[in-house]
């Protein structure tokens, strides 16, 4: 059990800055996943946490002490890899056990240790085999396991199910998330899969080009998103992002059409932008209808996928093209006349600048 | 502009049979999706239309001309493959003016300037012109491939899984243009992968092969919606159909997995024997009064929608909720599904009963 404090850490590869004045604290028992393109400092954050990295300047604490100048063993924390890094040569008794001999931890307790993780994990069956023998996924379960097994203060894993196949990673995801419920251990997990992290994560931690872009569990980043980035990185087809402007209570894509209606209570961040502005609407929140009504303007449709559960619809509004999420056969085809209207309660504004969130932050 | 048939096709490699008794037919202009696992034949099916192998037997007709014996260079297709293979140190210009050089072609240099300054409009490519291919990012050397295909106006495009090397934002992109692209050009187009996402949007008909064999040919929705087997019904759909083996009691389905009687809309298969039910996830509904329970195994988060995977004493199914929807791991919650999209399979054949 443990909470991790990261304070002012700052680190450097020669000249390259990696990460930039992070501070973070992850909750005893939480689980923290790290999200971000490769590149953003994500892995980097993690091993340092481990102690596979030392930082340049600023602290990181384990339950209040100080550990950024200990070994990684003296972290007495578990950390797991992409490659599974298990002991070719060993049974996997013998991987799940390595590291209790290391604290030469007598053998019925290790016996009793190894089983235990060996059954939460659906492995017991595969105990004295070699990896060789064993699937992708059940070496990622000895990796996992060997991990578990000293009962670490935290568990760390980066990427640990980036060279599986799609279906075992789904499997493996849910089984990650069932473990951590059960044991309630701190975790914290690197991945670039947006669905992984909403799907695993009590908070969410998005880091870019070194710098923490947002914290917050999924719902929050995927409906208040804190810039752009973050808003263009989290969902799936990619948020619309269009230039905007003002027009009195009329939110306008371009000169060619009618700008959208928005109520007065939705504008109030809009209203106080300083200069250029940038639109984010999920195409869930971008609505069409086949009728005029109030608060539709007319549009085109210029692409349809089907996807059977639903249909991915783009339209063209004036000479701008915007993603509409609809229900399956809503349109017929291409180049059909609709209508369309923008959820003001899903809208987001941005700074076109800055990238920030007019909103501010949550 | 080019119709082209498959016609009782069977092409072995030593022991092993790629495709078995093929017959196919794709009209001029259509925009073909081959869609299968690795092995089941897609590509061994494109090279063949491409004069890249000859069949064991069977007939390639391409405008009505047995095409079987021609050459690659006779059929006039192009080829696009995943992996972009230009010349590194050639600029972007220099491919896209290559099929046009060639010694079998006769363009002037107007002409050839002409037509590589229109395909790289079209794909949105004229400011990279000057640039070496090597310098370029993935999504760029894919469309300079695409561009160089499309530079000799050949009668039919051959595609080889062109997007599944890009990540997925750009692989969004690119979907939409190709799409585009085929609109402008009318040419016939045939497109291999493995993605059914990219099936399902891009297509105007799919064919699912397995195992060398071709299962089923139709629209996206008609493979979506009736799909001939659960070969076939599982192939497409995120994730795919459910399912779930029981017995009919007349418009019930009697589930193996908890006893749960359920409501079928048009039971197929006989009274009192065993079926195997399909649903969709988004047609299996949370409902406090449904008649099912089962435990939640697993939340899927999609932002917009969750994907619940349901656990009953070890059987798992999906089901697609929307993103407001309260759930816990571990919760007990009630379902339904909606009578009118249950599907009955026979399940030793797996044959789609409600298809006649």
């Amino acid at each position: 059990m443990a909470q991790i404090d990261i304070q002012n850490v700052q680190k450097f590869f020669g000249h390259h800055q990696v990460l930039k004045n992070l501070n973070l604290t992850i909750e005893d028992g939480e689980f923290v996943v790290m999200l971000g393109q490769s590149g953003g400092g994500k892995t980097t954050a993690l091993r340092a946490i481990a102690g596979l990295e030392t930082v340049t300047s600023g602290k990181i604490l384990i339950n209040g002490t100080e550990v950024q100048d200990r070994k990684a063993a003296d972290r007495d924390i578990a950390f797991v890899f992409q490659s599974f890094s298990l002991y070719p040569h060993m049974t996997v008794r013998e991987n799940i056990a390595f590291p209790l001999r290391a604290v030469r931890m007598n053998a019925t307790d290790r016996d009793k240790a190894v089983s235990e993780v060996a059954e939460t994990l659906q492995i017991a069956e595969h105990l004295n085999r070699k990896p060789s023998a064993l699937s992708g996924g059940d070496m990622q379960r000895v990796a996992i396991g060997r991990a578990l097994v000293r009962r670490p203060q935290a568990l760390l894993m980066d990427e640990p199910l980036g060279v599986l196949d799609a279906k075992l990673r789904e499997q493996m995801r849910a089984e990650i998330k069932r473990l951590h419920i059960a044991r309630g251990s701190t975790s914290v997990y690197v991945t670039h899969d947006q669905i992984e992290a909403m799907s695993l994560a009590d908070r969410i931690v998005i880091l870019h080009d070194g710098v923490l872009q947002q914290v917050g569990p999924p719902d929050e980043v995927y409906l208040h998103p804190t810039n752009l980035f973050v808003a263009k990185f989290v969902g799936s087809p990619v948020m619309n992002i269009n230039a905007v402007r003002l027009a009195g209570n009329s939110v306008m894509l371009n000169e060619a059409s009618q700008g959208f209606h928005f109520p007065d209570q939705t504008l109030s961040h809009a209203r106080n932008a300083a200069g250029d502005m940038t639109l984010g609407v999920r195409p869930e929140a971008v609505v069409l209808a086949h009728q005029a009504s109030e608060g539709f303007v007319e549009a085109v449709t210029t692409n349809i996928e089907p996807l059977g559960s639903h249909d991915i619809v783009d339209v063209r509004i004036g000479g701008t093209v915007l993603r509409a999420r609809t229900e399956s056969a809503f349109v017929s085809g291409e180049g059909q006349k609709v209508w369309a209207r923008i959820d003001p309660s899903q809208a987001h504004f941005f700074d076109t600048a800055t990238g920030l969130n007019l909103r501010g932050a949550n | 502009m080019a119709d082209i048939a498959l016609q009782g096709i069977t092409k072995k490699f030593g022991s092993n049979t790629a495709l078995r008794d093929l017959d196919l037919e794709i009209k001029d202009g259509e925009f073909f999706v081959l869609l299968g696992q690795t092995g089941a034949g897609k590509t061994t099916t494109l090279r063949l239309i491409a004069g890249l192998e000859i069949p064991n037997s069977g007939k390639v007709i391409i405008d009505g001309h047995d095409a079987t014996n021609w050459n690659a260079a006779e059929r006039d297709v192009a080829l696009v493959l995943q992996q972009y293979s230009l010349y590194p140190r050639m600029t972007v210009r220099g491919n896209l003016e290559f099929p046009l050089k060639s010694r079998t072609q006769n363009f002037t240099a107007a002409e050839i300037k002409e037509r590589v300054d229109r395909v790289a409009e079209t794909l949105q490519i004229t400011r990279l012109l000057d640039r070496k291919v090597e310098r370029l990012s993935g999504g760029e050397m894919q469309r300079v491939s695409i561009g160089r295909a499309i530079v000799r106006q050949p009668r039919v495009f051959l595609m080889d899984e062109p997007l599944s090397a890009l990540d997925a934002n750009l692989r969004d992109v690119l979907r939409v243009e190709l799409k585009k692209l085929h609109s402008e050009l009318g040419a016939t187009f045939v497109f291999v992968t493995h993605d059914q996402v990219e099936a399902m949007s891009m297509g105007d008909k799919i064919g699912v092969l397995n195992r060398g064999r071709l299962v089923q040919v139709g629209t996206p929705s008609e493979i979506y919606a009736k799909p001939l087997n659960t070969f076939v019904a599982r192939s497409v759909g995120t994730p795919p159909m459910n399912l779930l083996d029981g017995v009919l009691k007349g418009n019930m389905a009697v589930l193996d997995a908890g006893k749960f009687s359920l409501p079928v809309a048009s039971p197929h298969g006989g009274e009192g024997n065993r079926i195997r039910f399909g649903i969709r996830p988004e047609d299996v509904v949370l409902d406090d009064s449904g008649p099912a329970s089962a435990r939640v195994f697993d939340i899927e988060n999609h932002g917009v929608i969750k994907i619940l995977t349901l656990d009953i004493n070890g059987t798992h199914l999906h089901a697609t909720v929307s993103a407001q929807t309260q759930v816990h791991i571990d919760d007990t919650v009630k379902f339904n599904w909606r009578p009118e999209k249950v599907l009955c399979f026979d399940p030793s054949s797996g044959r789609n009963l409600g298809l006649g």
